[in-house]
């Protein structure tokens, strides 16, 4: 057994000396006396509990529901806000309003999304199950948003603001640390109570692996998961409103939480409440460490936000290999046919057609409007679109067949901007863009190399986080972006002599340059979807057990994806910066790449098309707000549109593109086996529809022993947790 | 003659619970072995060990006397097994011809003969006689023709050493007997070895050769089929567990 532990072992020293030098290389003026120790402490305690009751939101409604929630912190946001509305807006007692953010509405949020959303993601795609939260997310931002336009600075006061608060030592702790602090326990204390020693609770953590399991327990799986539902609703509320006054009422800000509070949940494996908290206080600790000790100096400016995702890819480094699983395998009812390849070519060229006749004014519709009439503004969005959509299509291979959901290839085109702008860029040579794919490709590989041994929903973290660290760190620093520098970074690409560039002369030619390369990509890839690549990718993703059966190297496979994948969102990121001309060191935040993914899972990540679609329907919004006179509440719908459209997921996973293709592609001439298709499937499912277990069915009422409890932990495989957890009886545990 | 496979004193442990204990079974080219039980009695588990998605707690799995035990399932499969599953693990969202397609191309990177995989992939449809659905999308099949469909693609990664789980469930009467002729026809023809799971025991008794009892993880008891029935120690394990067989 040693020697299975010493690459953990390694990593771990590798960690250690990193870290070391990291401190070492940025100490700041701060001397390590008694008071400065006693400030970190405290700041980072109250941080680390704030995130760890949000994490353990997270984790509860994971185990027992079996989505992880992106929303978790946008939905604090929002009942942050309306707390701030409750008590500073309307003057409520502090007290009356908390009760009626977290006891009333936080509930009721959380029993509406079960309700509404979450109850028919129980078997779906992860990547729908993904999709649905980051939507969630993207809307709840949306909508608080629009209530609480950003016009005016709004602050959520410390509890008990004004009084003293208690010395310790030199340093005071405030009322309100001094509360945070008591809340986690409380927390902490009364979800282990819940999920450990009531009915309820156990039947909880029982119903993610087998509900008919749950069945025994006696509770109906409705209650259960919507009594989860509104305890992450709850936590998130109360994490929101704790966290505040710290971080300032800002959208972002709180939303944000959800980094940390995903690696708080990462470093407890998705499970273990106790690791919850230590992940949390980790968390906690170390931003309060290097606010209190370090100095990171101008050029890694806001590195300290980064912690989390820095602290979420080494958890990830530790966690233990997921088996591969069998079972697991879901049949959708999905018949579909593959793209002929004369299909896609003529597909390509429509897209060519369409785009090209706009950009040179053929169409002659919405003349007037600055849309119809093609400004150098419209031009310019146009190629802004464009790339939108090449980022798009890079996805395609990589969720869409592989199912690998990865958020980070916007940062990965960021990234691929400004290394055009070093080389390459400055001189118009095409060279250097093949130069930044060959960077991306690996890149792209690198990111998700901690979590390819790991389950999917691991990737989305780690990706997630990488955004985020991309963000904050990586294109921060003067050597990438220099934020002093003035004028255009890149000389025109010159084409067979065409100029193409951020210049207004030149962005006609930009965009008919970029739909042609679109068009391209996009007849590659429905070539590739006939070839054993995309063929193995999907097998991997339908079933991982059978592939690796049948001789399949997971490994490979899945690095040669994120190769083409980073490559893809490599090109796009040169023609990115191209557009932009300068680079603006806040150009990439990683909630501008989360729609992308969204707007492509909308319409049907497996496809190609999806894509160009994609890009036509981020196009309509500010064309249809231009053609009808700018109103006002098309502007909101732009907030929270996409987000409600990637909820509209829940109920048409498959994506916009599969139903139109299969609902009309029978209208084509030549597509008569679309019709027959059809007529059969429709007959099929209505066979198939009757005799469906109904999951309210479950609730069978039977006598609910200590054996049982022991039965569920040993299916659940949590008695060996619960052994290393002394604290919790394993005996006499009865309703 | 050394086993084709032979497993030796294998035992899997999961938490408190012993699903595999010190599990030894062989199974020989040309002939089909059964491997029976209740239900829960770590037959499927006792695949997963031989394939290589679990690992055993302790214990060795050999292919021709070659120890593989710590070998990944790619690599496995590379040596010459091949598997179908008790829940259906087909490629869904592949047509039926991409299934077996995906196999036959993978065994190119071991199989240098030179063959081509969509002759190979006509060919394995003809045999298994699925080729009418060939074009169809997996997930759209009934169970029946899914499982022959994961058959197929076992086959296409030319074999030695075929684990079949729960090979007949789902199949009609008559599926079952095509099944039974084909799988003759693979053991006698290309003398692949055989590993069956099956509760059909009509099905069993009428294929295998050499049959292994296995009861809470343990061999109960081993040999051909008329021994086996006659066996006192499995007629008590198989009384006992009548209504939880009829439930599978
Ligand atoms: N991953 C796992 N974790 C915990 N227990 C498991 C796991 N896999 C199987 N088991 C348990 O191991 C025992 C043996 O299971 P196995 O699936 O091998 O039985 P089987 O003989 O194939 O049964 P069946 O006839 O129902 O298919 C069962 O009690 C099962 O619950
Ligand atoms: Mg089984």
């Amino acid at each position: 057994m040693p020697l299975k532990f010493s690459p953990r072992l390694i990593s771990a020293l590798v960690v250690a000396l990193i870290v070391a030098f990291v401190v070492h290389s940025n100490w700041g003026t701060a001397s390590v006396s008694g008071q400065t120790i006693a400030t970190f402490l405290v700041v980072g305690i109250a941080l680390g509990g704030i995130y760890a009751i949000s994490a353990a939101g997270l984790v509860v409604t994971y185990a027992t529901t079996g989505i992880f929630n992106f929303a978790q912190a946008a939905i604090g946001c929002f009942l942050a806000f309306c707390y701030w509305q409750l008590t500073v807006k309307w003057g409520l007692p502090t007290l009356l309003s908390i009760a009626i953010t977290l006891l009333i509405i936080a509930p009721a949020i959380g029993i509406a999304l079960d309700r509404v959303i979450m109850r028919r993601l129980r078997d779906a795609a992860l990547v729908v199950q993904l999709m649905v939260t980051v939507g969630l997310m993207l809307t709840f931002m949306g909508i608080t948003l629009t209530i609480w336009t950003p016009k005016s600075p709004r602050s959520v006061p410390h509890f008990f603001e004004g009084t003293k608060g208690v010395h310790l030592g030199d340093v005071v702790a405030t009322w309100h640390r001094i509360i945070t602090v008591v809340i986690a326990l409380l927390v902490a204390v009364a979800l282990r109570f819940l999920l450990y020693r009531t009915r309820l609770g156990i039947s909880m953590r029982a119903v993610v692996d087998s509900r008919s399991l749950a069945g025994l327990t006696g509770a109906k799986s409705s209650v259960i998961s919507g009594a989860s539902w509104s305890l992450g609703c709850m936590t998130a509320g109360l994490a929101g409103i704790l966290i505040a006054p710290e971080t300032g009422l800002v959208v972002e800000n709180l939303a944000l939480v959800i980094v940390v509070a995903a690696a708080a949940a990462a470093i407890a494996q998705l499970k273990s409440l106790p690791m919850v908290f230590v992940g949390g206080l980790i968390i906690g600790l170390s931003e309060a460490f290097s606010s209190v000790y370090l100095n990171f100096g101008t050029d890694w400016n806001y590195a300290p936000q980064a912690i989390p995702c820095v602290i979420l890819f080494v958890a990830l480094l530790f966690l233990p290999q997921a088996r591969l699983e069998t079972g697991k395998v879901r049949l959708t009812k999905r018949t579909e046919r593959l793209t002929k390849p004369w299909e896609a070519a003529l597909g390509g060229g429509v897209m060519i057609a369409l785009v090209g006749a706009w950009a040179n004014g053929w169409i002659p519709w919405f003349s007037g409007t600055t849309f119809g009439e093609r400004s150098a503004v419209w031009l310019g969005r146009g190629v802004g679109f464009l790339i939108f959509g090449l980022i798009m299509l890079s996805l395609v291979p990589l969720i869409g067949w592989a199912g690998q959901v990865s958020f980070a290839n916007f940062a990965i085109a960021g990234i691929g901007a400004v290394l055009f702008s070093h080389f390459g860029g400055q001189n118009g040579s095409p060279i250097g863009i093949l130069f930044v794919m060959m960077v991306c490709a690996p890149l792209g590989l690198l990111i998700a190399l901690p979590a390819l041994r790991l389950k999917g929903l691991y990737l989305a973290l780690a990706t997630l986080a990488f955004a985020e660290f991309t963000d904050k760190v990586i294109v921060r620093h003067p050597k990438m972006i220099d934020p002093s520098a003035t004028g255009v970074l890149f000389k025109p690409l010159d084409i067979f002599g065409i100029h193409i560039s951020s210049d207004a002369a030149d962005r006609k030619a930009f965009v008919i340059f970029l739909i042609v390369m679109f068009a391209i990509l996009f007849f590659m890839l429905e070539l590739m979807r006939r070839s054993r690549w995309a063929r193995r990718w999907i097998a991997m993703s339908d079933s991982p057990a059978a592939s690796a059966t049948i001789g399949i190297n997971l490994t490979t496979t899945k690095m040669a994806v994120f190769m083409l994948s980073g490559a893809m969102a490599g090109f796009a990121g040169c023609m990115l910066g191209l557009s932009q001309g300068a680079l603006r060191v806040d150009s990439f935040p990683m909630f501008l790449g989360l729609p992308l993914v969204l707007l492509l899972a909308v319409q049907g990540v497996r496809y190609p098309v999806a894509a160009f679609m994609g890009l036509v329907g981020l196009a309509s919004f500010p064309a249809l707000s231009e053609v009808m006179g700018n109103p006002t509440w098309l502007t909101q719908v732009s907030l929270i549109g996409p987000g409600i459209a990637a909820v509209a997921m829940a109920y048409r996973p498959e994506g916009a593109v599969f139903y139109t293709g299969r609902d009309l592609a029978g209208l084509l001439p030549w597509r008569a086996d679309a019709r027959e298709e059809k007529a059969l499937l429709d007959q099929r499912t209505r066979d198939q529809d009757i005799g469906r277990d109904d999951i309210n069915d479950l609730g069978i009422d039977r006598p609910f022993t200590s054996e049982k409890v022991a039965q569920l932990d040993r299916v659940l495989s949590i008695a060996d947790a619960v052994d290393e957890h002394p604290m919790v009886p394993t005996t006499g545990v009865t309703a | 003659m050394t086993a084709l496979l032979s497993t030796n004193e294998v035992v899997v442990r999961f938490g408190v619970l012993q699903a595999v204990s010190q599990a030894s079974i062989e199974v020989h080219a040309g002939r089909v072995t059964g491997l029976i039980g209740p239900n829960g009695a770590g037959k499927t588990t006792c695949f997963n060990v031989i394939t290589g998605l679990q690992e055993p707690t302790s214990g060795k799995v050999l292919l021709e006397g070659v120890d593989i035990t710590g070998k990944s399932p790619s690599k496995r499969a590379r040596l010459g097994i091949a598997r179908t599953f008790q829940k259906l693990e087909v490629f869904g969202s592949l047509s039926a011809r991409e299934n077996i397609m995906v196999a036959a191309e993978q065994r190119r990177s071991w199989d240098k003969s030179g063959f081509d995989p969509r002759a190979v992939t006509d060919e394995i449809l003809e045999k298994v006689g699925i080729a009418d659905v060939s074009e169809f999308m997996v997930g759209t099949l009934p169970t029946g023709t899914a499982r022959l469909v994961e058959l197929a693609r076992a086959l296409a990664t030319n074999p030695r050493l075929l684990l079949l789980d729960e090979a007949s469930s789902g199949l009609t009467e008559e599926e079952t007997e095509e099944m039974a002729a084909l799988l003759r026809r693979l053991v006698a023809e290309d003398g692949l070895g055989i590993l069956l799971v099956e509760h059909d025991m009509s099905f069993v008794m009428g294929i295998c050769e050499y049959i292994y009892v296995l009861d809470f993880g343990r061999v109960i008891a081993s040999g051909t089929p008329a021994e086996v029935q006659a066996n006192p120690t499995v007629q008590a394990a198989y009384l006992g567990t009548d209504a939880t067989e009829d439930a599978s």
